[in-house]
């Protein structure tokens, strides 16, 4: 299950938002551009950058996130987390995290933190519980 | 946050905040947000009594 999957088949019933944070593996950084996490990631062809430095500025931030949403293309809108970071500290969201939350504000599906627990295809059992609980039309 | 260097600094960064971030029950903290060009602020609570949300954090690398 891919995040443009379910972007269409649920975009309808369910505000998609995503939210550019801190890179996870810039060039300055915990770098994946070589080695066997390099290996790996051709295997997966992943459309992940690796020629990324971590932007030092919003300007630049704002710039990385519109590579990046033109690059994987899942359709959803960007929005782009300020440099002090606080989304993504409130959220706990670095590297990667997935979050449900229903009409009243509250969490109702947290994913694990990313990688590995990164997992698109749970959200989607979430939100079909959750349409269906609330008969959300 | 700084930039994070290598998996030390990661799983350090991650058990600070991860006790700290909403779990399943809670409310989820509010933020306003701009999009890639710095325009059209959303904010999350606007949603509400609306449309639930599916937030996806991530970066290009």
């Amino acid at each position: 299950m891919s995040l443009h999957n379910l972007y269409q088949e649920f975009s309808s019933q369910i505000q998609f938002i995503k939210v550019y944070i801190r890179e996870a593996h810039p060039v300055d950084g915990w770098w994946f551009g070589k080695g066997i996490m390099s290996t790996l990631l051709n295997l997966s062809r992943s459309k992940a950058s690796r020629n990324l430095y971590d932007p030092k500025t919003l300007e630049e931030r704002r710039g990385a996130a519109g590579d990046c949403e033109e690059s994987l293309q899942f359709g959803i809108k960007t929005y782009v987390d300020e440099m002090d970071d606080l989304v993504n500290k409130a959220y706990a969201a670095w590297p990667t995290r997935l979050y449900l939350i229903n009409i009243e504000g509250t969490v109702i599906y947290a994913g694990g933190l990313g990688p590995f627990g990164f997992k698109p295809g749970v959200l989607k059992q979430a939100i079909e519980k959750h349409i269906t609980e609330e008969k959300i039309p | 946050m700084d930039t994070i260097h290598n998996r030390q600094e990661a799983s350090s960064w991650q058990k600070r905040h991860n006790t700290l971030a909403p779990k399943v029950g809670d409310l989820a903290p509010d933020f306003t947000l701009s999009d890639i060009r710095g325009e059209n602020p959303i904010r999350l609570s606007d949603f509400q009594g609306k449309k639930p949300v599916a937030l996806i954090f991530g970066s290009f690398t």
